[in-house]
């Protein structure tokens, strides 16, 4: 990076032009890569580098180096969840005198973890004490880390948080819709093998048949054949049957084994009708989303424990108990005025030079801020979705002992939308917590209607006909719905193409010296990933324009 | 939704979306009003649709609440004093308020697509208006919402 901020915008402007007519060039990509990394420095060729379709698709650039905040200056930081508390640590670092305001009495905002002794109190005043054993917890807002956010991803081995394996896929568990096999529910890995092996079928029969002569020549139809019976699990006559061949995708009847006896007993597939009409194939590619595909991540004991990592960090940063209700900017600053939630009614006022304000949309539009019409309109364009979550804790993993599910997710049609299994804890004995609903929209809407209480039972009783045994090892739940949080009033900024369109710049964009942050100022809508990009990029900004003394960046 | 990032989240997303009309009951509910998953409750009489849905926010005496922001009251509110602005808030949203017509809304990942046919719509507006200390004598039909919805 440049010395200047004159410098470092001409690197930028020449890696661009190199990187993109390099691509009509005479030298090799890796000589033109290295001179645009020798000339240009790491971000200008790792965009050459995306030009090129070399590099991953992330918009995250590495970590920040941002330096040499212009002395004394000063930045207010409004939210210390994820996008607030990536501000305040890189602005920091920076140099930047930080503040940072917090409505709630913890750090985090959505990244949280529910656990035993937590109290949780929704909008309308009911209260929750969370009854889980130690160790054990719920995650109400995210779950799941993709290995290819490496934003979040980089924050946690910054800070030290530990990560494992989040399961998403388990061939195991479950696909059940209630009008499909009488109500029961079907494993993920019949239905798979089934429907595969069956298309297999066809479409090798339409193949040998002729069907797709002109489409595909004789030479591909030969290679189309063979991988079709690999795929499919098909016989050397192109058929999907009873046999080893398709047990060894589906499972058997009778596991194959040691000793005497141990002949395995194959299971006989389903019929294609049965497998089309049952829906249950629309659960099969659920692994297969850029968002859900392995190598999925959890931070050890819970998400929230990045935010509890950052608010250690931050330290004294951050204010606790503090309600913004007021913005205003002057000339030459921000100022905020907030109320002590502990002392109601108080009215207490802190400034500083600019302002990154993470407050989600659903809160902000309320709050009096004196920004230019197109900010304020993008502010009050963004609804804010419904979502619901409910934690079960079970007085044994009977999904492992009985039924050998370990992690993953089962779907269903029924309004608690699906069970997923904690990717961890495995054959440990004591009880055990799994997310029994995880709905939206309409579902979720029904749900934040009724009390905790309702949710948890309502979730148990669905649940009851995916896992019998529920009404016996039931111990107790939790229930966060998210459209009664105090501090987000909604689970995420719902943007549609029209609102993206007529809005989302003019929401990202300085007005004065204030700027946006959070999932709702990404394309990363819910993902932390959208938190810490956005955040990111509103800090490089408010940063070349301090260093430019203020005039537009 | 940017094209590229758009596409490619949106053929995922749209997995759940699929995944819920193949079998789900839920997003036919827009035709059949009332009519509910087993096991969940009917919304057909504006009391029912009210207590299942808007009491989420609103809360159940149309109190509203308020925490880092709030959810604004019902009971005495003059916005209810219109029965043509109720509808269009409901139809198209306002603020953080979702859309409750099934076109308004952004994304399909947020599967069941939460719409109310017209008479839902009309039923709930009507109730809210005769209730939480409201006594407004005018109704609105279900052919005068879906004329608002355009």
């Amino acid at each position: 990076m440049g010395e200047t901020p004159g410098a470092f915008f001409r690197e930028q402007a020449k890696g661009n032009a190199m990187g993109e007519g390099a691509v009509k060039g005479a030298m090799t990509r890796r000589q033109l890569l290295r001179m645009i990394g020798l000339s240009a420095g790491g971000a200008a060729m790792y965009q050459a580098m995306n030009s090129l379709g070399l590099a991953a698709e992330s918009p995250f650039r590495g970590p920040l180096s941002l330096s040499g905040a212009p002395k004394g200056s000063s930045v207010l930081v409004l939210g210390a969840g994820i996008a607030g508390m990536v501000a305040a640590y890189e602005l920091r670092k920076a140099g930047y005198r930080v503040q940072v305001l917090e409505y709630n009495t913890r750090a985090g905002g959505r990244n949280w973890s529910l656990r035993g002794g937590d109290r949780y109190t929704e909008l309308g005043g009911a209260t929750q004490e969370c009854r889980f054993d130690p160790g054990l917890y719920i995650n109400p807002g995210p779950w799941r880390l993709p290995y290819h956010h490496q934003g979040i991803l980089s924050y946690c081995k910054l800070l030290g948080v530990p990560l494992e394996a989040f399961v998403q896929v388990n061939n195991n568990a479950w696909l059940h819709n209630s009008k499909a096999f009488d109500g029961k529910p079907q494993r993920f890995r019949a239905v798979k093998a089934d429907y595969q092996g069956h298309v297999a079928e066809l479409l090798a029969k339409a193949t040998q048949g002729g069907k797709l002569d002109g489409q595909v020549s004789r030479e591909d139809q030969e290679k189309l054949l063979a991988s079709l019976r690999q795929w499919g699990a098909l016989d050397k006559n192109y058929a999907y049957l009873k046999g080893e061949l398709s047990s060894a995708r589906r499972g058997f009847d009778k596991d194959p084994g040691g000793g005497l006896g141990a002949r395995p007993a194959f299971s006989e597939p389903m019929g294609l009708d049965d497998v089309l009409d049952s829906g249950l194939w629309t659960g099969i590619p659920e692994g297969d989303n850029y968002e859900t595909q392995t190598t999925l991540f959890q931070p050890v004991g819970g998400m929230g424990v990045i935010g509890q990592a950052f608010a250690r960090e931050l330290g004294p940063l951050i204010r606790y108990n503090a309600k913004v209700v007021d913005i205003h900017q002057g000339e030459h600053g921000v100022s905020a005025t907030f109320e002590d939630t502990t002392a109601p009614g108080s009215r207490q006022t802190v400034s500083a030079d600019w302002c990154v304000c993470t407050i989600p949309l659903s809160i902000l539009g309320q709050i009096p801020m004196n920004v230019g019409q197109s900010m304020a309109a993008a502010i009050a364009a963004v609804p804010y979705a419904a979502s619901v979550k409910v934690g079960l804790q079970f007085k044994r993993r009977f999904w492992e002992e009985d039924e050998q599910i370990y992690g993953g997710i089962s779907y269903t049609d029924l309004p608690i939308n699906m069970i997923s299994y904690p990717s961890t804890g495995y054959h440990g004995g004591g009880k055990g917590v799994l997310l029994g609903a995880y709905t939206w929209g309409l579902n979720a809407m029904e749900f934040t209607a009724m009390t905790p209480q309702q949710r948890v039972r309502k979730a148990v009783e669905f649940g009851s006909r995916i896992h019998p045994q529920y009404p016996a090892e039931f111990d107790n739940g939790v229930a966060v719905a998210w459209h009664r949080s105090p501090f987000t009033l909604g689970c995420f900024g719902e943007w549609s193409e029209r609102t993206r369109a007529e809005h989302y710049d003019n929401l990202c964009r300085f007005d004065g010296r204030i700027v946006l942050a959070g999932e709702h100022a990404s394309y990363l809508p819910a993902w932390q990933e959208g938190a810490v990009t956005s955040a990111l990029d509103a800090i490089e900004r408010l940063h070349r324009r301090a260093l430019a003394g203020g005039a537009a960046a | 939704m940017n094209t590229t990032n758009a596409c490619r989240r949106h053929a995922g997303k749209a997995l759940f979306l699929t995944w819920l009309l193949a079998v789900g009951t839920t997003p036919a509910r827009a035709e059949q009003a009332g009519t509910a998953p087993a096991g969940m409750p009917a919304m057909v009489t504006g009391a029912q649709i009210y207590t299942h849905l808007c009491q989420g926010c609103h809360m159940a005496q149309g109190q509203g609440a308020t925490g880092a922001g709030s959810y604004p009251a019902l009971a005495g509110d003059p916005a209810v004093a219109s029965a043509p602005f109720m509808a269009v808030i409901l139809l198209h949203g306002r603020r953080n308020m979702p859309a409750f017509a099934s076109k308004d809304h952004g994304w399909e990942y947020f599967h069941v697509l939460p719409s109310l046919t017209y008479a839902q719509i009309a039923a709930v507006i009507n109730h809210v208006r005769t209730h939480f200390g409201n006594h407004y004598k005018d109704v609105i039909t279900a052919a005068e919402v879906k004329a608002l919805d355009h």
